[in-house]
C-alpha cells in the first residue's frame, strides 16, 4: 500500500467555553490510522474519544489542527463536500438509533448509495450482505428486526460503500454479550476478508481486545498504545494508566 | 398541578406560538368579520341619522310592489299633494323629492360607477329646502331644465368642475347639462359610494321619472309642532284617495337604517359562516397540535405518573395549559381581527363591492364572542388529547422512543363508512322524491364519515400519491413518501384542512360550471341575432327603450329588439314580467312559441310559458289580471304559449302595456339581426355609434354576449374564493406546524442521515415532498367529496331550473396544482430547521 494511513489527525484540539471556564476536551492530539487494520480507541468517560471519532469524521468541528481522511483536508471542506465525504469516503456505526424506520434493510445498507444516486458495486453489497448473513432480512422494516440484526444491518451499511474508513462508536453498547461478539466478529471479518478499515470507540476491553491496536486517550490526550490485545493484557494497561 | 403546567407553558415557549398561531387565526377571522359587519352597520347608521336631520315628516305612496329578494316597487305620488301638505299648519317648507335611474358620463367618456356591481347611480332632486338632504359645497343648487349638480365624489372622479358640461343618460336618453353645483350628502361626499345627479323638480320628473309625479315629500316643520303632531296634521289633510301615508323623521331614518340593516345582514351571515368554516378548519389544527404535543411528551407526563401524580392530574395539567393558550390565542386573535376588518375592506373593494369606510366600530359582543368561541374551541380540541395524555402508563417513562400511538381500530373504520352509507342513504333517499332538507343531513354524515376514515385512508392514499415522488427523487422520494404515511392519524389531521377547503371550493365550483353551462345553453337556443347590447344594471336601470328603435333605423339592420323586466302585482304577489317588442322580436329573440305568433301580442294579451299553462290548468283566451305600480289594473288575455322560459319566465308581455302609465321600464338587452352581406367591422362601428349616443350599455357578438351572461356568476365566485382562502391559509398553517412538530420528533433520524452523508438539500427535499404529499392527499380527497356535494347541490336545485352537471374540470387542476404550491409553500420553513438539527446531539447516546 502507497499510503498506510486511511485517517490522520495532527495535532488536534478541541475546546469549549472561553477564559476560566475553558474546557479542553482534546489536547493537541496526533494519531494516524492504518489503512487495512482495525484500530480501538479507550479511555474513561470524558477522556475525549468520542469527540476524537466526531472530529475525524467530519461530524464536529475541531477548534485547531488538522485531519486527513483518504487524503483529503477536511478542515477545509464545506458542509456539502463534508457531507459528500462521509458519504462516499466514510461509514458509520452508531451505538443505538443507526437505521431509517420507514426504510427496509436493504434499503438501510444502501442508503449512503442511494443517496449519491450511485449504484456501487453490486458484486460487493452481496458479499457483505453474505458476510452479515442477512440474505432474508433485506425487505424487513428495523422495527421488525432483533437488535443485533439491525447492528448487523448497520455495519452492512456501512461497508456498502467501499468506504476508506468505518468508524464505529460503542457499536455493542447496547446488545447483550452473545449478539455483541457476533457484531465484533464481523467487523473483524470485514477487516480480514475484505481489506476494510475500522476505527471503534469503546469502554469494553473485550471489545477492545478484537482490535489489532489500540489507543488510549486520558483528559484529552493520547496516553498509550497497544499492539495485538488480549483482554488480560487491555485490563492490565488500564490498571497502569490509572482507572 | 397547575404550577407544573404553567412551567411546561413557558418552558416550551415555541409550542405555546405554534399552537396558538391556530386559535389566532381562527379567531382573527371571527373578530375581523364582526368588527367589520358592525363598523359598516354604524357607518350607514349614522350616515342616514344625518341626512334625515331636518326632515321632520315624510309622505309617500302605501302603494307597493314587493318581489323576491326583498326588491320593491313603491307607486309614485301626483304633484299637487304638495300644495296640499305646504297649507297644512305647522309645515316651514316642503320639498318633492325623485330618486330614479341615472348615469353621469365622466369627462372622458366613460360612465361612472362599475355597471351593475357596487352602488346604484341615482338622479334626484336638488333644490332649496330646510330639511334638504343635500348641502351645497360649491357653486349653487340648479335651477332650470339645463342645469345640474353633482354629489362631490363623481364630481372628482368625473373630473368635473363649475361650469362644464355633463353628459347623463337617464330614462329619456342621454341629455347634456351645465354643472352649476356640488353638493355633499350629510357630511359625506357620496352616500355609500353611490352616485347622484341633481336636477330641479321640473327637469327631475321629465328627465327621470314622469312629468307631474314625485317619489315622496320631504316636510320641514316651523317648529310649533313636534314631528309626531305634525306628521299626524299633514295625514290627516291629505285625503284617503290619494293613497299616501305619512311618517315621522325618525320613523324613515329607523326603516332607512333598517332597510340597509337586513341588505346588510345577508352580507354578514355569509361572512360569519365563512368564519365559523375557517375556526371549524381552525379547530382541526389546533386538535393535531395537542395530539402531538401530548405524544412528545409522552415521557414526561409517564414520570409524572410513576412518581405518583394521577391520570386526573395530568389530563388536567394539559387543559390548562389549553386554557392558557386558548386565551393568549383569542385575545391575540381579536386584535389581528380588527385588522383583518380593514383587510376585508379592501378585499371586497377589488371584487368591485365598494363600501363606505368610517371609524371602527368594536362592539363589545364581538369582543366577548371572540374570547368565549375561541376558547371553547380550543380547550375542546384538547380534551380528547388530554384525556390521552392521563392514559399514559407510567413504565412509558423508561422506553426509549416517544412516537404517537398509531392503532387504528376496526371500530374507527366501520363507524366511519357507517357515516358514509347513512349519508348516502339520506341522498339517495332525496333523488327518490325526499325533501331537500335531508341532503343537508345526508352531505354532514358523508362529510363526518371521510373526516373519522382519514386515517384509514390516508396511508393507502398517500403511498399512491408518494409514487412519482420516489420515482422522481429516489431515495429521499422513498423516505418522503413513507414519512406521510407512518403516522396515518396525523397524515389524516393535518390534511383535514385541505380536504374541507378544497371541497367547498370544488362543490361552488361544480355548481358555477353547471350554471354556466345552462346559461350557455339557454342563450344559444334563444339569442338567435349577431350582436347584444348588454347592461348588467339589474333591476335599476337599464337601456333606454328608445335604443332598440334607434337601431332598428339603421339601414344595415335586419332586426333589432329589446328585451325588459316589469314589476307587477298578480294576485297580491309581486311578479316579474318580461317585456317584448312583439313587432320586432321575432327570429332575434326565441321564445319557442307552441301556439299564437309574436303578432297576437298586444297592448290586451299576454303569453305564458307551458310550464304556467300545465301548473295553473289555463287555456288559450284565459284571463289574467295584473295590477300595475300605478296601480292601474289591466285584464290581459293568454294569446301565445311559449316552451323556453329559462330568460322570459312565466309571463311576457308586450312593451305596448305600459304606454299611457306612470311605470317606467328599461330594456335589459338588445338583440339585433344584421342584414346579410354586412362587413363584421363595419357592423361594429354602425351599432357602436349608435350605443355611444346613448353612453349606456356595451356592444357585444353573439358569442361575447353568452360569454359575458354565463361569466356573470364569476363575481360572486370571486367572493367567494377569497373567503375560502382564509381557510386555505389556517390549513398551510396546520401543515407548518406539523412538520415542525415532526421534524422536531425526528431529530435523531435527521441527525443519522446527515452523518451518513444526506445533503441539505436532500433533507430539504424530504421534508418538501412530504407536505407536497400530505396537501395533495387533502386535495385529492377533497376533490373527489366537492364534486359529490357540487352534484348534491345542482340537483337539490333542479326545481329552479338547473338541470345539469359539470365537473369543473380546469378548477380541478388547478386546485391540484394549487395544493402542490401550497405543500411546497408550508415546507420551506420545517425544511429549514431540519437542515439546522445537530448532527451530533442527534447521534450521541444520552
Amino acid at each position: 500500500m502507497n499510503n498506510p494511513s486511511a485517517a490522520t489527525a495532527t495535532n488536534v484540539s478541541k475546546i469549549y467555553g472561553h477564559g476560566d471556564s475553558e474546557v479542553r476536551a482534546l489536547d493537541n492530539v496526533s494519531v494516524q490510522f492504518e489503512t487495512g487494520k482495525f484500530t480501538a480507541i479507550m479511555g474513561p468517560s470524558g477522556s475525549g474519544k468520542s469527540t476524537l471519532m466526531h472530529c475525524m469524521a467530519g461530524l464536529d468541528e475541531m477548534t485547531e489542527g488538522s485531519v486527513t481522511i483518504a487524503d483529503i483536508d477536511i478542515a477545509s471542506l464545506k458542509d456539502k463536500e463534508l457531507t459528500r465525504l462521509r458519504r462516499d469516503k466514510i461509514g458509520f456505526v452508531f451505538q443505538s438509533f443507526n437505521l431509517v424506520p420507514t426504510l427496509t434493510a436493504d434499503e438501510n445498507i444502501r442508503l449512503p448509495l442511494l443517496l449519491g444516486n450511485n449504484k456501487g458495486n453490486e458484486e460487493w453489497i452481496q458479499k457483505v450482505i453474505n458476510t452479515v448473513h442477512l440474505q432474508d432480512r433485506l425487505t424487513h422494516r428495523p422495527s421488525e428486526l432483533s437488535g443485533g440484526q439491525q447492528q448487523r444491518v448497520a455495519v452492512a451499511r456501512a461497508l456498502a460503500s467501499e468506504p476508506a474508513i468505518i468508524f464505529a462508536d460503542e457499536p455493542t453498547g447496547n446488545l447483550d454479550s452473545t449478539t455483541g461478539t457476533e457484531i465484533l466478529s464481523f467487523m473483524r471479518k470485514a477487516v480480514n476478508d475484505l481489506g476494510q478499515t475500522i476505527v471503534m470507540v469503546t469502554h469494553d476491553p473485550v471489545s477492545a481486545s478484537y482490535a489489532d491496536r489500540i489507543v488510549f486517550l486520558k483528559d484529552g490526550k493520547i496516553a498509550g498504545e497497544l499492539l495485538e490485545p488480549t483482554p488480560e493484557l487491555v485490563l492490565d494497561y488500564m490498571k497502569k494508566l490509572g482507572h | 398541578m397547575l404550577r407544573i403546567a404553567l412551567k411546561g407553558i413557558l418552558g416550551r415557549k415555541a409550542r405555546l406560538v405554534l399552537t396558538s398561531l391556530a386559535v389566532i387565526l381562527g379567531t382573527a377571522f371571527l373578530s375581523g368579520t364582526a368588527v367589520f359587519s358592525a363598523t359598516l352597520n354604524r357607518t350607514f347608521d349614522n350616515l342616514f341619522s344625518d341626512v334625515f336631520r331636518n326632515v321632520d315628516a315624510y309622505v309617500r305612496s302605501t302603494q307597493v310592489i314587493e318581489a323576491d329578494f326583498g326588491a320593491e316597487e313603491r307607486q309614485r305620488l301626483p304633484q299637487e299633494i304638495i300644495a296640499i301638505v305646504e297649507q297644512v299648519p305647522g309645515v316651514a317648507d316642503v320639498q318633492g323629492d325623485i330618486q330614479a335611474f341615472a348615469r353621469i358620463v365622466g369627462k372622458n367618456g366613460e360612465p361612472l360607477g362599475a355597471e351593475g356591481a357596487g352602488p346604484p347611480t341615482f338622479g334626484s332632486v336638488g333644490e332649496e329646502f330646510k330639511g334638504a338632504l343635500w348641502t351645497i359645497s360649491e357653486g349653487k343648487f340648479p335651477s332650470n331644465s339645463t342645469e345640474v349638480a353633482l354629489d362631490e365624489a363623481s364630481a372628482k372622479t368625473g373630473n368635473y368642475a363649475i361650469g362644464d358640461r355633463v353628459k347623463i343618460v337617464a330614462q329619456a336618453g342621454s341629455r347634456v347639462f351645465t354643472l352649476v353645483g356640488i353638493a355633499s350628502y350629510g357630511d359625506v361626499r357620496s352616500p355609500g359610494g353611490a352616485t347622484f345627479a341633481l336636477f330641479d323638480l321640473a327637469t327631475a320628473q321629465e328627465f327621470l321619472a314622469k312629468p307631474g309625479f314625485i317619489d315622496n315629500i320631504l316636510v320641514s316643520g316651523d317648529g310649533t309642532l313636534s314631528d309626531e303632531e305634525l306628521t299626524e296634521a299633514i295625514a290627516r289633510a291629505i285625503p284617503s284617495s290619494y293613497k299616501a301615508e305619512t311618517l315621522t323623521g325618525a320613523q324613515i331614518t329607523k326603516e332607512t337604517q333598517d332597510q340597509i340593516g337586513s341588505a346588510l345582514s345577508f352580507f354578514n351571515i355569509l361572512l360569519s359562516t365563512f368564519s365559523y368554516i375557517a375556526l371549524g378548519v381552525g379547530s382541526f389544527v389546533i386538535y393535531n397540535v395537542f395530539s402531538i404535543s401530548a405524544a412528545q411528551r409522552q415521557r414526561e407526563n409517564a414520570l409524572l405518573r410513576a412518581i405518583g401524580a394521577s391520570k386526573k392530574q395530568v389530563t388536567r395539567a394539559m387543559l390548562i395549559e389549553s386554557v392558557v393558550v386558548g386565551l393568549f390565542g383569542s385575545v391575540i386573535g381579536l386584535f389581528a381581527g380588527i385588522g383583518l376588518s380593514k383587510a376585508l375592506s379592501a378585499l371586497l373593494k377589488a371584487a368591485g363591492i365598494d363600501l363606505p369606510t368610517g371609524g371602527l366600530v368594536v362592539p363589545s359582543s364581538a369582543i366577548a364572542n371572540t374570547i368565549v368561541v375561541g376558547l371553547i374551541v380550543t380547550v375542546s380540541s384538547a380534551w380528547l388529547p388530554a384525556r390521552r395524555a392521563g392514559k399514559v402508563p407510567p413504565l412509558a417513562a423508561m422506553r426509549e422512543t416517544a412516537i404517537e400511538v398509531v392503532a387504528l381500530t376496526r371500530r374507527r373504520t366501520i363507524f366511519g363508512f357507517v357515516l358514509i352509507a347513512l349519508g348516502a342513504v339520506a341522498i339517495v333517499a332525496v333523488t327518490n322524491g325526499a325533501s331537500n332538507t335531508w341532503l343537508g343531513l345526508g352531505i354532514l354524515l358523508v362529510f363526518s364519515g371521510t373526516i373519522t376514515l382519514g386515517p384509514v385512508i390516508a396511508r393507502p392514499v398517500a403511498l399512491l400519491l408518494g409514487k412519482p415522488a420516489e420515482r422522481l427523487r429516489g431515495v429521499t422520494g422513498t423516505m418522503a413518501r413513507q414519512n406521510s404515511a407512518r403516522n396515518p392519524k396525523r397524515t389524516a389531521r393535518t390534511a383535514s384542512p385541505v380536504l374541507i377547503g378544497v371541497a367547498l371550493v370544488t362543490a361552488v365550483a361544480a355548481l358555477a360550471a353547471s350554471i354556466r353551462t345552462q346559461i350557455d345553453g339557454v342563450f344559444t337556443e334563444q339569442f338567435k341575432g349577431d350582436y347584444a347590447i348588454s347592461t348588467t344594471a339589474r333591476g335599476f336601470g337599464g337601456l333606454s327603450p328608445s335604443l332598440a328603435d334607434d337601431i332598428n333605423l339603421l339601414p344595415e339592420v335586419e332586426r333589432a329588439t329589446g328585451i325588459g323586466l316589469l314589476t307587477v302585482k298578480i294576485e297580491d304577489r309581486g311578479q316579474y314580467l318580461t317585456t317584448i317588442n312583439p313587432a320586432t322580436a321575432e327570429g332575434v329573440f326565441d321564445l319557442g312559441l307552441t301556439s299564437g305568433t309574436y303578432s297576437d301580442l298586444t297592448a290586451d294579451t299576454i303569453f305564458v310559458s307551458q310550464q304556467y299553462v300545465e301548473n295553473n290548468d289555463s287555456k288559450l283566451g284565459d284571463t289574467i289580471s295584473i295590477t300595475l305600480a300605478d296601480a292601474q289594473v289591466k285584464t290581459l288575455s293568454i294569446a301565445g304559449i311559449y316552451e323556453f322560459d329559462e330568460i322570459a319566465g312565466k309571463y311576457t308581455v308586450s312593451r305596448d302595456l305600459i304606454k299611457d302609465s306612470t311605470v317606467i321600464n328599461f330594456d335589459l338587452g338588445v338583440y339585433i339581426k344584421m342584414k346579410s352581406g354586412v362587413p363584421e367591422e363595419s357592423a361594429r362601428a354602425i351599432l357602436q355609434s349608435a350605443v355611444d349616443k346613448y353612453g349606456q350599455g356595451t356592444l357585444l357578438s353573439k358569442r361575447e354576449y353568452i360569454d359575458s351572461q354565463s361569466g356573470q356568476i364569476n363575481q360572486l365566485l370571486g367572493l367567494i374564493y377569497g373567503l375560502l382562502f382564509l381557510s386555505v391559509i389556517i390549513a398551510v398553517v396546520g401543515i407548518i406546524i406539523t412538520l415542525l412538530l415532526s421534524v422536531f420528533e425526528r431529530q435523531r433520524e435527521i441527525g443519522l442521515l446527515r452523518a451518513v452523508g444526506m445533503t441539505k438539500s436532500q433533507v430539504r427535499t424530504t421534508v418538501r415532498w412530504e407536505s407536497v404529499i400530505t396537501s395533495l392527499l387533502g386535495a385529492v380527497v377533497g376533490i373527489v367529496l366537492g364534486v359529490g356535494l357540487g352534484w348534491v347541490i345542482v340537483y337539490a336545485l333542479r326545481d329552479q331550473g338547473l338541470s345539469s352537471f359539470s365537473v369543473p374540470i380546469s378548477s380541478t387542476v388547478s386546485i391540484l396544482i394549487m395544493a402542490f404550491v401550497i405543500g411546497v409553500l408550508a415546507a420551506v420553513y420545517p425544511a429549514w430547521r431540519a437542515t439546522r438539527v445537530n448532527l451530533l446531539t442527534a447521534i450521541t447516546t444520552s
